[in-house]
């Protein structure tokens, strides 16, 4: 319909409403009163008053786990930024081949259920696991618990995010004009100066892109920490889910829910009026 | 720098590839717990997964559900992504940025707001209720996807279809439809994906009758590691490989990679 609807618009201007109307209607009602319902609470349960912000803000428990998270995310999205560029620059910079395979392995990634990847560094990391047979046969005699610690939730999150982190800086890298690699090269830069003073500034907003991207699903992540986490070093997003099913305290969980919503929304809004967020999910 | 920068390539391809490949191994395995390399090796979990109703039900669940998504969110989004892409009004920018709000905002607040709001409606563990948020979910990858493929859309074949004497909706039929085709597909593919990867609404709304299959597994991961979980994850790998390898090797035929996206915030 879209060509004979086209036609009326400019005239009447009524089409591109009817169009968007359902889809509209249906997201207030299905997104926005959900949304809203979660602030309201965070107001309102169990009475009307600020205690439960003063609470999260406050306690000595939400802080603690409200600096962890940001922590943890900040070291997430570096893991994933000293992981994914050298993988993104070899994809870059091989043979097509090379570069192909390498790229079909990180798709592979990228598409496969987190849910699927944090039950393997399960595997990997349990106590019958190769890690742990690894480090006994070098002559660790009591390797250390590597399963549900901060170290195995990082490392699973690391791996579930780097895919984002990789296609960002991959898809700059590729575009770099080669020419500018050679000029620099014959105005004298070479090794580690060429690296900092061309090749890395050049490939900027691929890393800045990806490391906004990490870095906001970091935050709000729930599974991965649930499942593989120390459960006394516990994200927010978990926090939330515990607060929630085991107390049903759900001013509480608003309370904390809202904050996380608020950080998240102001670094994405910062990141809007510099880039566009069309731009974020490629 | 740049030997440097290979090695430490190939060492993160490693890294990448390992956690993948590993789940084949273990969905043979006959341990009954997390032992790697597996001790000796049978089917059993494999039967256990295909004969079972307890993974059965939320297998066919997730299959219903990210169906049901799937064409409620392209029903919605297809004429909101035409309003969008090819008329200009006032609120355009705005409309444009709410389109994509369901991908900002983290899921597990989302999954607050609908375990109290479908709470109050009688939706929670309901099929209908987890369609309902996940379609949500869906809009902001299918919209993408979708816009994508209309901004760059020749209007010139369909102002020639028409000075040939095709009615608008002929036109629409047989010239639009048709160039939108693959749009269409990987649009719909993406909302269902969304829906049938999607965990932490879920966890929340989906309760013991609607119950999803990463629920199933999230559950079953934190209570006893069922190994037929391994034979679930192998299965999944399966599906992806083909999916991806496939189309990969046939456009490798043809010396040309394809570019691939995934949307955010499904965590």
């Amino acid at each position: 319909m879209g060509i004979s609807l086209s036609k009326l618009t400019e005239k009447t201007n009524i089409w591109p409403w009817l169009l968007l109307a359902p889809l509209g209607i249906y997201m207030l009602i299905f997104f926005v009163v959900p949304l809203a319902e979660v602030a309201i609470m965070s107001f309102t349960e169990p009475k009307v008053s600020l205690a439960n912000y003063q609470k999260v803000l406050t306690g000595a428990l939400y802080q603690r786990v409200f600096l962890n998270t940001f922590v943890t995310a900040a070291f997430v999205t570096l893991c994933c930024l000293l992981v994914g560029y050298p993988l993104a620059y070899l994809m870059a910079h091989s043979k097509p081949r090379t570069a192909m395979l390498i790229l079909l392995l990180v798709t592979m990634s990228f598409w496969t259920s987190f849910l699927v990847r944090t039950y393997s560094w399960m595997v990997l990391l349990g106590n019958n696991g190769p890690l742990i047979a690894l480090l006994q046969m070098i002559g660790v005699d009591k390797p250390p618990q590597l399963l549900f610690t901060r170290f195995s939730s990082t490392l699973a999150m690391v791996h579930i995010l780097a895919p984002y982190m990789i296609m960002n800086i991959y898809s700059v890298m590729k575009k770099i004009d080669p020419a500018l690699i050679r000029s620099a090269e014959s105005l004298g830069a070479k090794g580690w100066s060429l690296f900092r003073h061309v090749y890395l500034p050049l490939t900027a907003p691929g890393i800045a892109n990806g490391s906004v991207l990490v870095f906001v699903i970091c935050l709000g992540f729930y599974v991965t920490p649930v499942l593989l986490g120390s459960p006394r070093e516990q994200m927010v997003a978990g926090l939330i889910g515990h607060q929630i099913e085991e107390f049903l305290a759900f001013g509480l969980g608003s309370a904390m829910a809202m904050i996380l919503l608020v950080v998240t929304l102001i670094i994405l809004t910062i990141y809007h009026r510099r880039f566009g967020l069309d731009k974020l999910w490629g | 720098m740049n030997t440097f920068m290979r090695w430490a390539g190939f060492i993160v391809v490693l890294f990448i590839a390992a956690p993948l490949v590993i789940v084949v191994p273990m969905s043979f395995s006959n341990a009954n717990s997390l032992q790697f390399p597996p001790p000796g090796y049978w089917l059993g979990y494999y039967r256990a997964y295909f004969t079972s109703m307890d993974w059965l039900i939320p297998t066919w669940n997730s299959i219903l559900i990210a169906t049901a998504t799937t064409i409620l969110t392209m029903a919605l989004v297809v004429p909101a992504t035409f309003a969008l892409v090819r008329h200009k009004f006032r609120g355009k920018g705005f409309a444009d940025l709410m389109m994509l709000m369901p991908m900002a905002v983290p899921h597990i607040v989302m999954a607050v707001g609908y375990y109290s709001y479908f709470g109050d409606l009688g939706l929670v563990h309901s099929h209908l209720g987890v369609i309902l948020a996940h379609t949500c979910l869906s809009v902001p990858i299918a919209f993408l996807v979708l816009s994508a493929n209309l901004k760059g859309f020749d209007r010139n074949l369909e102002r020639a279809a028409q000075s040939l004497g095709a009615s608008p909706a002929k036109t629409f039929l047989h010239v639009t439809l048709p160039i939108l085709r693959p749009g269409l597909v990987i649009s719909s593919l993406f909302a269902f994906i969304q829906s049938f990867d999607e965990t932490v609404v879920a966890i929340f709304i989906s309760g013991r009758d609607a119950e999803t299959l990463p629920r199933k597994m999230f559950d079953s991961i934190r209570q006893e590691a069922d190994p037929v979980i391994a034979v679930i994850s192998t299965l999944l790998f399966v599906v992806v490989l083909v999916g991806i390898a496939a189309p990969y090797f046939a456009s490798a035929l043809r010396s040309r990679a394809p570019k691939p996206s995934r949307p955010a915030g499904a965590h």
